[in-house]
């Protein structure tokens, strides 16, 4: 049985050979309370874990302000939460978590192991659509401790289980049979640093107020506003004072707001990826060659600066972002080389299909570069929906796919090409490959960081060979924000399963 | 007359049936599926979404029944008054289109009642001396007007009013989280705050139905002029203002009311997309926010209301044609 503290966890989990050239450790500066700080962040229904809009981050994050997981992160790694300590059995089958003794409900009822044992095992009924596996076989309390048993050994189980699924309160939810449709007392109620005190569903908009007696500490912001604004006007609101908060994936902003004294940005880790997702099973794309061809024929820096309209960062070969702990920088990548391009297709000529958003001007570029080498590429530009079903019917050569949740437990490289995962950047990720899926279920079962960091970094490898995807690039968030109310946090490797937020609860509160 | 009316109510119902079957295939004909969750932000679908998770959420939401099933279900419940539970929002529609029914009616009916007026009195100026300048400059105008879509109206208002003048709100139907206060002050203080905030959508609205109302009744105010009953009565010297109003107006009364009646569905169609630019809490913004995430629920109802909406007028116009249309009457 190991013992696991933070800073073994901290340490296993990063490993000698993990770059951790992101982590950003400073010490958060003391500031004094605030009053009201008011971010723009979209509206994702009753904020708690059953009712909250899966569609984007916003809601998790919300939720994750309301509510504790038993774990949680800081700048540096993973840190106990609700759990003060635990222990792996040497099987990597039971988990033992001892729970915080102060911890308490928003009614002031004491946060108990029964209530821990009870979310797992209420979980496993009704699922929280953000855990990314269902590997948990049951969960008891055993004196003043909880044990969890896994199906089987899941080596993201502490980042992406016990540190995302919200804890909720058992007497609240034992006798609701409907979850989702739950309307009753104690509907939002967590443990954590605020408390919904109004959610106005018809403008989507929330308002939080400091949870005073907060077992962790005493929320350094008394009120926190989320309120839905329009894309369009995110900038303006900002910049008129109605906003101390928001992110724009577009690095004009600086520009935009170079003159006001108000504003600071905050570059975020790049963990939101621009990608091709190729069909391997589809003439000419099942050829590594035509693969390779594409991904030398396009000029990503250019495409990158261009649209983001900010310093590229070309995508990895190996689909982990650079600067978060996974990333191989080892990796063969394929530089802007055209001729190389020409090269591989030897004077092939080729037509491919590209299925893109409507809005998507990354195409645009892409057309000039490959027609240059050889390849036609036809753009069928769909809405959103309509992409994903193509993508998941197969029904595509390239898929253009942009989103985030790149920067947490590498497992993602296993689960998106397993059909574990059913969400819309799994979908269209067609690649078999033997090696690479025994890498993919070792890595999930080893309780070894080293070992397990030596597979993961072979995975990149053969996606870097292989190409299922192309990365065109990765992009920083760039967070607008007053520093007089607020000082942007990077969590390690993103909050959650890598989201790059910057109002980590920690920010939030006075540790 | 009974038997007209029994006659008109039928047909209207087999109209509101057809709207039903409609309603309920037209949502899943569009590609893509409820349980995608797209932002499609670029920050989209962070979520893992288990296999596991992902049926169970589709046989909640009955998306794995056969088709056939999930009509017999929508149908008893829509029977029952149930018009289902939106997957997106995980809330009953019903209280979905009750909390943003008021928001577009009144954005609707203020920008349509005015632009009615408004449109009406020009029109009438520009067609009662045809082809002089004032009818000239009018017709031009409204020519123009009609030609701008009202997207770039609403931006160009936009742009005007909230961002360069900073006159009214970048967005929102009203002021979140301000205290109004009690009693009728309190009411008077957030009538107020929404009027604010609705101004520059229904003027989108107004200026881009204004046009429409104006050359509609130009032409049918020009058409009268040599009507003998006008002719006569200017003959025997009564007021000119007194003629349009009481004589010449009352006589394209049918043709208004009719076309104020078409114009509802095409309003309504410019109100989704003055509701999306503004963020107006309406059923355009919630219709907008439902396609792109697939939520068939959601759209069912809101079709269904917009087309009973819009049925229901057009059952209203015919009925008052018995009152203003003589010869109906007469035929009746």
């Amino acid at each position: 049985m190991h013992h696991v503290t933070r800073r073994q966890v901290i340490a296993g989990l990063a490993g000698g050979a993990i770059a951790l050239q992101f982590a950003r450790a400073d010490a958060r500066k003391a500031q004094q309370p605030i009053a009201l700080l008011r971010y723009a962040g979209p509206d994702s229904g009753v904020p708690n874990p059953f009712q909250v809009s899966p569609a984007g981050p916003g809601g998790p994050i919300l939720v994750s302000l309301l509510y504790d997981t038993l774990t949680w992160k800081d700048e540096s790694g993973i840190i106990p939460w609700l759990a003060s300590e635990w222990s792996i059995s040497d099987d990597g089958l039971t988990y033992t978590f001892q729970i915080e003794p102060g911890a308490a409900w928003h009614d002031g009822a004491p946060l108990t192991v029964e209530d821990v044992a009870f979310s797992f095992t209420y979980y496993s009924r009704h699922p929280y659509v953000w855990a990314p596996s269902d590997v948990v076989q049951s969960a008891v309390v055993e004196g003043e401790s909880v044990r969890i048993m896994l199906k089987q050994p899941y080596a993201a189980f502490i980042e992406d289980i016990s540190g995302i699924v919200p804890i909720i309160p058992r007497h609240v939810w034992e006798s609701v049979d409907d979850p989702i449709a739950y309307t009753g007392t104690g509907r939002v109620m967590g443990s954590g640093p605020y408390v919904l005190a109004e959610y106005n569903a018809t403008e989507g908009a929330y308002r939080l107020i400091a949870n005073e007696s907060y077992w962790r500490g005493t929320p350094r912001i008394t009120e926190f506003r989320q309120l839905t604004v329009p894309p369009e006007a995110l900038i303006q609101s900002t910049l008129q004072g109605e906003i101390d908060l928001a992110s724009s994936p577009d690095a004009s902003v600086a520009d935009i707001l170079a003159d006001d004294e108000r504003l600071a940005i905050h570059e975020s880790v790049p963990l939101s990826i621009v990608r091709l997702a190729v069909n391997t099973t589809r003439p000419p794309l099942d050829r590594p060659a035509v693969r390779q061809a594409i991904a030398y024929a396009l000029d990503r820096q250019f495409i990158a600066e261009s649209i983001t309209r900010g310093p590229a960062i070309v995508g990895s070969a190996g689909v982990v972002p650079p600067e978060t702990p996974w990333f191989n920088p080892d990796l063969r990548q394929y530089a802007y080389d055209p001729d190389r391009a020409r090269e591989l297709l030897a004077g092939e000529r080729l037509t491919i299909n590209l299925v893109a958003d409507a809005r998507a001007r990354d195409p645009d570029l892409m057309i000039p570069m490959l027609e240059e080498v050889g390849i036609t590429l036809n753009v069928q530009r769909v809405d959103s929906p309509t992409r994903i079903q193509l993508l998941r019917d197969g029904d595509f050569q390239l898929g253009f796919v942009t989103h985030i949740g790149v920067g947490g437990d590498p497992d993602y490289l296993r689960r998106w090409y397993t059909g574990e995962e059913s969400n819309a950047f799994a979908q269209g990720s067609i690649f078999s490959n033997e090696e690479y899926t025994r890498l993919g279920e070792a890595q999930a079962a080893s309780l070894d960081a080293t070992e397990r960091s030596d597979l993961i970094f072979r995975m990149q490898e053969i996606l870097a060979e292989e190409l299922p995807t192309i990365v065109l690039y990765h992009r920083r968030f760039y967070w607008i924000h007053d520093p007089t109310l607020f000082t942007p946090m990077e969590t390690w490797g993103g909050l959650m399963n890598g989201i790059p937020f910057p109002h980590n609860k920690l920010a939030l509160i006075a540790t | 007359m009974v038997q007209n009316l029994l006659r008109l109510l039928s047909r209207y119902l087999a109209l509101v049936v057809s709207v039903v079957l409609v309603n309920f295939f037209l949502p899943r004909m569009l590609p893509g599926d409820p349980l995608d969750f797209s932002a499609g932000d670029g920050t989209e679908a962070a979520v893992p979404l288990t296999a596991s998770a992902r049926a169970n959420l589709e046989n909640y939401y009955h998306l794995d029944d056969p088709t056939l099933t999930q009509l017999r279900t929508y149908l008893s419940e829509l029977l029952r008054g149930d018009l289902g539970f939106s997957i997106s929002r995980s809330a009953p529609v019903r209280d979905l289109i009750l909390d943003r029914l008021p928001w577009t009616l009144s954005l609707l009916l203020v920008s349509l009642v005015l632009s009615a007026i408004i449109g009406t009195t020009f029109g009438v100026v520009a067609g009662w001396r045809p082809g002089r300048r004032s009818d000239r400059f009018l017709t031009s105008a409204s020519g123009m007007l009609a030609a701008i879509p009202e997207f770039l109206i609403a931006i160009g208002l936009l742009l005007g009013g909230a961002v360069g003048l900073a006159w009214f709100p970048l967005f929102g139907g009203e002021s979140v989280f301000v205290e109004s206060g009690a009693g009728l002050s309190g009411v008077m203080h957030r009538g107020l705050d929404i009027a604010w905030h609705l101004t520059l959508p229904a003027a989108t609205l107004v200026i881009a139905g204004v046009s429409a109302f104006v050359l509609v009744t130009r032409d049918a105010i020009a058409s009268l002029q040599h009507e003998p009953w006008l002719v006569a009565a200017r003959a025997k010297g009564l007021d000119e203002r007194r003629v349009a109003t009481r004589h010449a107006l009352r006589k394209i009364a049918p043709l208004l009311i009719t076309f104020f009646g078409l114009r509802l569905g095409s309003v309504l169609g410019g109100a989704l997309v003055v509701e999306r630019v503004f963020s107006i809490p309406g059923l355009g913004l919630l219709g907008f926010q439902a396609i792109g995430a697939r939520d068939y629920p959601v759209l069912q109802a809101l079709f269904l209301v917009s087309g009973l909406g819009v049925l229901g007028v057009a059952f209203l116009v015919e009925l008052s044609y018995l009152r203003f249309d003589p010869t109906r009457r007469t035929r009746q």
